[in-house]
């Protein structure tokens, strides 16, 4: 389990210019997207200027959904298949989880906030809120198995077990709006690419879904790169406490004592070592 | 409009505020993790 400093490759943790081009694209395009959204693209006929939250509502939700969660099960998979197996996997998929919860709980924000003037009301059970709320539930609940002190390969293979099954919820997510009848609209985007909005528009919804998935991929690279740092230094004072411990000498290496009378040993678990 | 600007406010200062917060716990922990300086030798 120990990691010295030099198991820890410097590109995992140190900032390279990659990462900083790609923290400056993310910033400078979702900046556009904002004025562009904001300022320069046109009310629509129908929805007039509650038109600009879809900018940004459904390229969030394209990012919570679909490449959050895709590389979170896509990547327990991988740690899950024994030929695969990479502590790689389990940090990417903790990761992703982490940063897609955010946006997932982003998603439900902004639809509430345009479904409150468009559907008169800031909540409701439609299929496809209710799917997204249990897929916010699910994130949260891997998130909580993750703080639960264990072995990293047992908590990896817990986690990995959780995500695969909360994917099944992304389906359920995507389809619900063609398996039931739900106040939430069918997709303006269909599977040929043609976009049943026009210029400007659909130019900006366009820009909004590269901006936010360039801001998602910087933030899975920063939330990837803490796991390791925060792993390396864990295991650091793991080796640490360990050394303490076996300096203590022989007594220490003797097994707890059990049985009756267990309970009232008073050796010190540290002593301060003799010069 | 003001549903607009609540829309867009609160996106972009999550995703603001959650990349710093991510951003100081980098840089936190790699100023933890990095090995001592050796102080100039005189």
């Amino acid at each position: 389990m120990s990691a010295g400093a030099a198991t820890v490759p410097r590109w995992s943790t140190r900032s390279t210019r990659v990462v900083r081009a790609l923290g400056a694209a993310s910033v400078l395009s979702v900046a556009a997207t904002v004025w562009l959204g904001l300022w320069v693209t046109p009310p629509d006929q129908t929805q007039g200027n509650l038109v600009r939250l879809v900018y940004v509502h459904p390229p969030i939700a394209w990012v919570a959904l679909y490449l959050a969660f895709g590389i979170a099960a896509v990547s327990s998979a991988l740690w899950l298949w024994p030929r695969t197996r990479s502590r790689f996997w389990d940090r990417l998929a903790a990761a992703s989880v982490e940063v897609g919860t955010v946006f997932t709980a982003l998603t439900l924000v902004t639809g509430s906030i345009w479904g409150r003037p468009t559907w008169g009301v800031w909540w409701a059970w439609d299929a496809r809120l209710t799917s997204t709320a249990l897929l916010l539930v699910l994130l949260l609940g891997y998130l909580a198995v993750r703080r639960i002190p264990a072995d990293a390969d047992a908590r990896a293979r817990r986690c990995a077990v959780v995500a695969l099954v909360s994917a099944v919820d992304v389906p359920i997510v995507h389809f619900s709006v063609n398996w039931w009848h739900t106040l939430h609209q069918q997709a303006v985007i269909t599977p040929d690419l043609s976009p049943t909005i026009h210029g400007a528009m659909a130019w900006t919804l366009l820009l909004g879904f590269v901006a936010f998935t360039l801001a998602f991929a910087w933030m899975l690279v920063v939330r990837y790169r803490v796991e390791v740092l925060a792993e390396h230094l864990e295991d650091n004072e793991l080796d640490v406490a360990l050394r303490e411990r076996r300096s203590e000498g022989p007594r220490a290496a003797e097994p707890l004592p059990t049985g009756a009378g267990a309970g009232h040993d008073t050796t010190p678990l540290v002593t301060t070592p003799t010069p | 409009m003001r549903y607009i600007d609540a829309g867009y406010a609160v996106a972009l200062s999550v995703l603001t505020g959650y990349a710093a917060l991510l951003w100081r716990r980098w840089r936190r922990l790699e100023r933890v993790a990095a090995p001592p300086q050796k102080p100039p030798a005189r």
